[in-house]
Formats: structure tokens, sequence, C-alpha cells
């Protein structure tokens, strides 16, 4: 703790990067940033002036820097760090003093931030240098990618549902006259007004808001396929056509209010669909923005720098500590650990020495090594990766839904049988405009009305059950597809284990201070250090902060450091071996050892914990007929051992990312519908692949957000209700269509004989809608076991 | 009640809500609600404070745009 004076007033500080961000602040003036925190906690901030020439480089510029006729630069960047909106104030402010910036504004929803400078007056690395120096990060995107079609769609949905929304509920609001005219008695000439007033403003809704029905509608005539958007766009056209004709003969009722009924809900459940994809894009942005632009090679003993799209196959690689691999190669000189994390979901490092293959997509984490380019850029794993995340997105496959199905089925009947209606009142009654109206009375009357809420409404209860239950489906049409699936993937680590090693087993040989260890552990970042710390936090109540010195990291081995003359001593099995300790290091678990003055004090034993309840939910799981497989890139060793204890009977073991897909789709082309639960980057491929992607809530963005349904609670018994919830749910769904399809087996016929007159038209529909929803609440009654 | 008086009430109010639309769709339009987490946020940022930055900004880009003409006026040379 830093303790400081200024003007009678105390002021603590974690460590000297937020002093210094402080008096920064304070200096130009912002300081009231931290009124506008409230309660938000701050991460303490570190401060790096690395690689900051990396964003002055040429290759860079030509990548990421736009310049308009005006002379002025422009960039995306996305700004790591921003938690709260007194974050996104702080940074904005900042840089609007910087000299030089003439636009700077942040997204707050993306982290996304647009910066317009003059390159006269400031260069790149100096306002990277002053986001850094108030704690933040930044790196750069490419937002012609993806982004800037993903936010115009957005855009243009959104204002065709306000005009949707608008002429709805306008027209609402005149159609209760209308209604209430019909039953206490109306006079033509107000009827008159209301329908001229409805159809002014179905007009707008029907041909701006419902143009991408027309448009769906078209290319599916055009590939000759009846889809949801015919029956949409033919049900609402041919509606406001019988309403304009009733308007002008002023017989019959008009239908205005249907048809921006059928169009403004349908959109919004399109709406829906877009916006998830939208937010897909913005995490893929941020996988790709981290990867360095350029590598250090070594050529005749000279070291440069070289654009990544520059590197040949054989050229030699510096690696340093902390940075990201982005090309594949061989290790040739050097050896130390490699966070494979991303590719195959394990969290311990990899020591790697001589001749080892080096993946891109890892991180060097500790020292600096050479290595030979096996691969180009663009034939690496990183980049096939980032690619296949890229089409997965727009190209997910969907079974086809029931509802479409039945509803492309249904219209094509329907249309077929209005027609024969309007030919045979035609031929028999001779009176071509009865004809007429009764035919598209029967088209009105069989209109989407019941059918298009069968499904809505079952699967709005479905998921705001689920949701209660911590589970989020991100799309109704999920439940149904999940209800299908009869074969379940899990992957490991992070899935059916918690991902992160914790202490099983602890033996104290002598008492020590526990905040001495604390210290040591705080200072790495490998997994078994973290696992440690959190274990030592929760078994002492009263741990100080300690500052270490001569702090050394030991390549895969753990920690060296001081402490008023004593040597401190932290890590491995060879460590301590290396420093003349003699100890016993038979356990099947990850070991940790720690020494005070080259003396064994205390020994734990770490190990990936199985979550709770896992063995029960999958053996539950299996018992309603579903298959599962678990998998893992870790070996087949643990794998097998994990698989056992939870009682799954088939395991893939070793599987890189586009195995695992690959995997998934082998499963799929055998027919069967494939629901994958994982939580890393290693799973976003497959999760991406599989019909029904689960992501674990507190898994890496990337797998949140190419999933479909996430898991707030992490339980392994959450998949088994969303399972009952889905079949459940998809239970209801064939009911209301079993039921609406009924109603218009009674009512079509009705309406072709010529017997449907709007009051009968009104009273089925409501009493249908009515059934519909009452069936749907019932999915409320479900039942989980574990809590009887 | 005569028909004019149902026709007056009903352009008028339509009318006023279609205002209301329409600069909700100048909105969406010049891109204020790209942002929905600031949209929310949006009251807590609009102080005098941020209406001195705000101008700071436009006098910045005036700034600019003066120093460009003036530039483009040294180096005009006429035609001979």
């Amino acid at each position: 703790m830093i303790k400081e004076k200024e003007n009678d007033k105390e002021l603590n500080f974690c460590c000297k990067g937020c002093q210094g961000v402080y008096h920064l602040l304070n200096s130009e003036g912002l300081g009231t940033f931290y009124d506008k925190l409230g309660d938000t906690k701050l991460q303490p901030a570190s401060q790096s002036s690395e690689d900051l020439e990396k964003f002055d480089l040429e290759g860079f510029k030509n990548k990421y820097i736009k310049t308009d006729e005006d002379g002025l630069s422009e960039i995306h960047l996305i700004i790591e760090g921003i938690h709260c909106s007194a974050c996104v104030w702080l940074n904005e402010k900042v840089l609007h003093k910087t000299d030089g910036v003439i636009e700077a504004s942040i997204n707050y929803t993306n982290n996304k931030a647009k910066v317009v400078w003059d390159p006269e007056e400031v260069k790149l690395s100096k306002i990277i240098e002053t986001i850094r120096s108030i704690g933040y990060n930044a790196y750069p995107y490419d937002p012609s990618l993806q982004e800037e079609r993903a936010t115009k769609t957005r855009k243009d949905y959104y204002s065709r549902i306000l005009v949707a929304v608008f002429g709805t509920m306008n027209i609402m609001w005149i159609a209760i006259a209308h209604y209430a005219g019909y039953f206490t008695g109306m006079q033509q000439s107000f009827k008159d007004i209301l329908n001229v007033a409805e159809f002014i403003l179905a007009t707008p809704v029907l041909f701006y808001s419902g143009w991408i029905f027309f448009r769906g509608a078209y290319y599916g005539f055009k590939n000759r396929i009846v889809n949801m958007d015919t029956l949409v766009a033919s049900g609402a056209l041919s509606a406001y056509i019988y309403s304009i004709y009733a308007m002008v003969t002023q017989r019959g009722e008009v239908y205005f209010d249907s048809v921006v009924m059928i169009i403004t809900f349908v959109l919004v459940g399109k709406y829906l669909e877009v916006l998830s994809k939208k937010h897909a894009v913005d995490t893929l942005d941020s996988l790709m923005g981290s990867t360095p632009t350029e590598v250090t090679t070594l050529k005749d003993g000279i070291k440069s720098l070289v654009s990544i799209e520059n590197i040949q196959i054989g050229d030699i690689i510096e690696l340093k500590p902390g940075e990201k691999v982005v090309i594949d190669g061989t290790l040739t000189s050097g050896q130390g650990s490699f966070d494979e994390s991303s590719l195959t979901g394990e969290n311990e490092p990899l020591y790697k020495q001589n001749a080892d293959a080096i993946l891109s997509g890892s991180i060097c984490l500790d020292s600096v090594v050479h290595y030979e380019a096996s691969k180009d850029v663009s034939s690496s794993l990183l980049t096939s990766i980032v690619n296949l995340l890229e089409e997965s997105i727009t190209k997910k496959p969907h079974i086809e839904q029931l509802a479409n199905t039945i509803s492309g089925y249904f219209s094509n009947i329907i249309l077929l049988i209005a027609l024969l209606t309007l030919a045979g009142w035609y031929f028999w009654n001779g009176s071509f405009e009865t004809a007429l109206i009764v035919g598209i009375s029967v088209i009105v009357i069989a209109c989407p009305c019941a059918l298009g809420l069968a499904t809505p409404m079952a699967t709005l209860v479905g998921i705001s059950i689920a949701a209660k239950r911590g589970i989020l489906f991100k799309e109704a049409t999920f439940l149904e597809t999940m209800a299908k699936s009869k074969l379940l993937a899990l992957d490991k680590t992070g899935t059916i284990t918690e991902g992160k090693p914790s202490v099983v087993k602890a033996e104290l040989f002598e008492d020590f201070d526990a905040s001495l260890l604390l210290a040591l552990v705080n200072t790495s970042n490998h997994p078994i250090s973290k696992g440690l710390a959190s274990y030592l936090k929760e078994e002492n109540d009263l741990l100080q902060h300690i500052v270490l010195e001569n702090i050394k990291s030991i390549e895969a081995k753990g920690i060296k450091a001081s402490y008023e003359g004593k040597k401190l001593l932290g890590g491995n099995v060879d460590l301590l071996k290396n420093e003349g300790i003699e100890i016993d290091a038979n356990s099947e678990n990850s070991l940790f050892f720690f020494a005070l003055d080259n003396k064994l004090v205390a020994r734990f034993e770490l190990t990936d914990t199985i979550r709770e309840g896992a063995k029960e939910a999958i053996g539950q799981i299996e018992a309603l007929g579903i298959k599962v497989v678990m998998l893992t890139g870790d070996h087949e060793q643990s794998a097998n051992k994990v698989a056992k204890e939870v009682g799954i009977k088939e395991v893939h073991a070793k599987l890189l990312p586009q195995e695992k897909s690959a995997l998934i789709n082998k499963f799929q082309s055998s027919g069967e519908v494939v629901v994958m639960v994982g939580d890393g980057i290693n799973d976003a491929i497959a999760l991406a692949q599989s019909n029904i992607a689960i992501a674990m809530g507190q898994g890496a963005d990337v797998a949140i957000s190419v999933s479909d349904v996430v898991l707030l609670d992490e339980k392994p018994q959450s998949i088994l209700e969303a399972y009952k919830i889905s079949r459940r749910t998809f239970r209801a769904v064939k009911e209301n269509l079993g039921f609406s399809l009924l109603y218009n087996v009674i009512a079509v016929p009705l309406a072709v004989a010529g017997f449907v007159n709007p009051l009968i038209a009104a009273l089925s529909m409501s009493l249908s809608s009515l059934v519909v929803v009452g069936n749907s609440m019932r999915i409320k009654m479900i039942k989980f076991k574990d809590n009887q | 009640m005569s028909e004019n008086i149902v026709i007056l009430m009903i352009g008028v109010s339509t009318f006023l809500g279609a205002l209301g639309l329409i600069a909700l769709l100048w909105g969406v339009k010049t891109g204020q609600f790209d942002d929905q987490s600031k949209f929310i946020d949006a009251a807590r940022y609009d102080g005098e404070d941020e209406l001195k930055d705000a101008a700071m900004m436009e006098n910045k880009k005036k700034a600019r745009q003066k120093k460009r003409e003036e530039e483009k006026q040294k180096n005009y040379m006429p035609p001979d």
C-alpha cells in the first residue's frame, strides 16, 4: 500500500501505476472520474511501453489506418479494460485533450472506438501511449471485415421495426373504435374515415417494414421453396388487398390491423436473430485484433521486423516473453513454457525445447526463443481457426423448424383451396365479385394468426422458465432443435471439470507466514499459482500485502524470491532438487512445494476437480435416451480418468480445435442432431459447427458468442434441465400446431362455403389464440427432480 | 359529432406521432442509438463540462480547417 498526503487528505494506492494515473487525471482536470465511478472497483493499472513502435510501422498503417482526402487519419480500436461508463468518459476526455485528435468516440457496449487525428500533429503511437498511460490498452481491428455490414443490417431493421410498431399501435386504437362501432352500430360515413386512416397507416408498414418478407418470398420463389416469408407476405398482402376492396366498396370489414400485426411480430423475431449475429462479430474482431502484425526475424544474425504476410517457410523468428505466436513452426534454440489454452483448453503450460512444434495461437510465457517457420501465415493454425469461425457465424447449420415446414405446406394448400373456391363460386354463382370475396376470406381466416402464435407463445414461456434457472437461450427456435437432439458432446476442461486446479491436499511441515507464500504465488500467472492463491485467501483471514525482492521466475519450474534476508522458493520437484532439497514427489496430482531458506515447509497437491453433480446429471441425461460423448484436447490418460469418474463411455482425446469440429461434422453426416457444451476458444469452432452450442457463463467470449445457449451457473445439472425444458416446450409447440390445424380444418370449409361473417371470424380467432396461450402456460408446471 | 371533427382528431394525433417517428428514424440514421449502454447512462454525462468539451472539439476542427485553407492559399499559384 502506498500512502500519500494531499491537502490534509490521506490517499491510499495499491501500486505506483494507480498513483500515476490519479495524478495525471488531477493535473488534466479530470478528477471527477473517481466520483463518476460509483461502486465500481478498478483493476490496478499496468503500464507498458513495449511494442509502441509497431503502431507507426508501414505494414500496420496499410492494414488498419484509413486516410481521407483532407489528410486526416482514421482508425478503429478496441479498448481493453473498460468496465463502466466512467471508463468510457475518461478515455474520451483524455483523447479529446490530446493535441491533434479531431474526433474520438467510444462505444460502451462493445468497447470499440473510432479515432480521427491529424497525422502531422500527433502520431498514432502517441495516442495509444495516452490510452495506456491511464491504465487501459488499445488494439486495432478492421471494421470492413464484418462490422460495417452487421451494423448496417441492424440499423436497417431498427428503422423498419420503428415504422411497424408505430403503424401497429395507431391502427390498434383505431381498430378499437371499429370494433366498438361494430357491436353498438356506427354510420357508414364514420366507418369510412376509420378505414381510410387505417389504410394510410398500414401502407408504409406493409411495403417498407414488410419489404424483407417480400424479398425473402421472391428469393424463395426463385429457388422454388415455399418458406415462412412466402406465407407472411402472401397472407399480409391478400388481407391488405381484400381490405382495400372492402374499403372502396363499403362492404364487409377491413383487416388492416391483422396485416400490421403479422408484419410487426415476425419482424421483431427476425431482428433478435440479427442482434445475436452482431455480438458474435464483435468478439471475433477482438480475437483478430490482439494478434501482432509484425514479427522479429533473424537473418544472418541481423534482427528485423517483418510483416507477417512476408514470412516465408524456413525463416527464423524470435519470440519474446508474453508474445503471441502467429506462425506455426519448430523450435530451433532456447526453451520455455507455452500457454496453449486457446488451442487445447488445458491451462497447464507446456514446456518446449529443441525441435518441438510451436503452434500459432499459443503464447510464449517466460523466455526468449527462436523458431523456424514451417508454414506461412495464411495456412497457420490461428488464421485457419479465425477463418473457420468467420465462416461458421454466417453459415450455421440449422435443422428445418417444424413450424416452418408445416406452414410451408399449409400456405401451399390454403392458396390452392382459395383458388379452387374462387373458381367454384364463379362457376356456380356466376358473380365474380362474390367469388372473389369468399376466396379472399379463406386466406384471411386461415391467415397465420393461430399458426403463427403456436410456436412463439410456447417458446416464449419455455425461454422465460429456462432464464429463471440460469439457462439463457439466445433464440426461441433453439428449444426446438435441442428437443430433437439425441447426441451430447461435452468438452472436458472447464465443462465437466472446474477448469482450474484447486488444492486437494495440503501438508504443512512447519509453521510459516501464509502472507509470504501468497506474495510469492501472486507474482506468477501460472494456473497452479492462481489455484494456490485462491486456496490461501480462503483458508486465511488476515493476510498482509508483502513486497518481495529479487523475484525470479524459473522456466517451467517455479519462482525464487527473497524477503528480509529470507530465501523463498516455490515450485515443482525439479526446482527443489536443483537447490538440493530432496523430497517425495510421488503423486498423480500436480505438486507445489514451498521452501524457506532451503528447508521444505509445505507441500500442496492440486488437481482439476470435477464439477459437483456431473456424474448424476450425465446419468440422467443418458436415461433420457441421449448418447453422451467427450471431446477433449487433453491426452488420453487424464481424459479416460475423468470419463470413468463421470460415467462417459465414448471418449475422443488429443483433439485440435478443427478436429473437434470435424468430429461434430461426422456425427451430423450420420444424421445426428448434435448438442455441444464447451467453454474455451478451442471449443469455438466445434460449437459453431454443432446444431446447438452451449457455453459456460465464465467461458471465453468467443465461445459464448458463437453459442446458442449460455449456462450462467455452470452446473452440469443445467444441461439436463435445458434438455427437459426444450422437450416439454417442443411438446407444447406440437400440441399448439395440432390445435391450430384443427381450427383451420373446421374454419376453412366454413369460409369456403361462404358462411364466414366478421363476427364469427373475430370470435373464433380470439378463441383459438386463447387456447394456444393457455396451453403454452402449462409448460410452467414442468417439474425438475432435484428440487422435489 | 360531425365527420370533420373525427378526421381532424385522427389527422392531428397521427401527424404528431409521425413527427416523433421521424425524429426517431433520424436518430437511428445518425447513429445515436448505436450504443445501448452509453445511451442509458447519457443523463450522467450531460452537464456543463460536456458542453465545454464539445465546444473545444468544435474549435479544434475549425482551427484545423482554417490551417488547411491558409496552406492552400500559400501554395496557390496563379496560372501563367
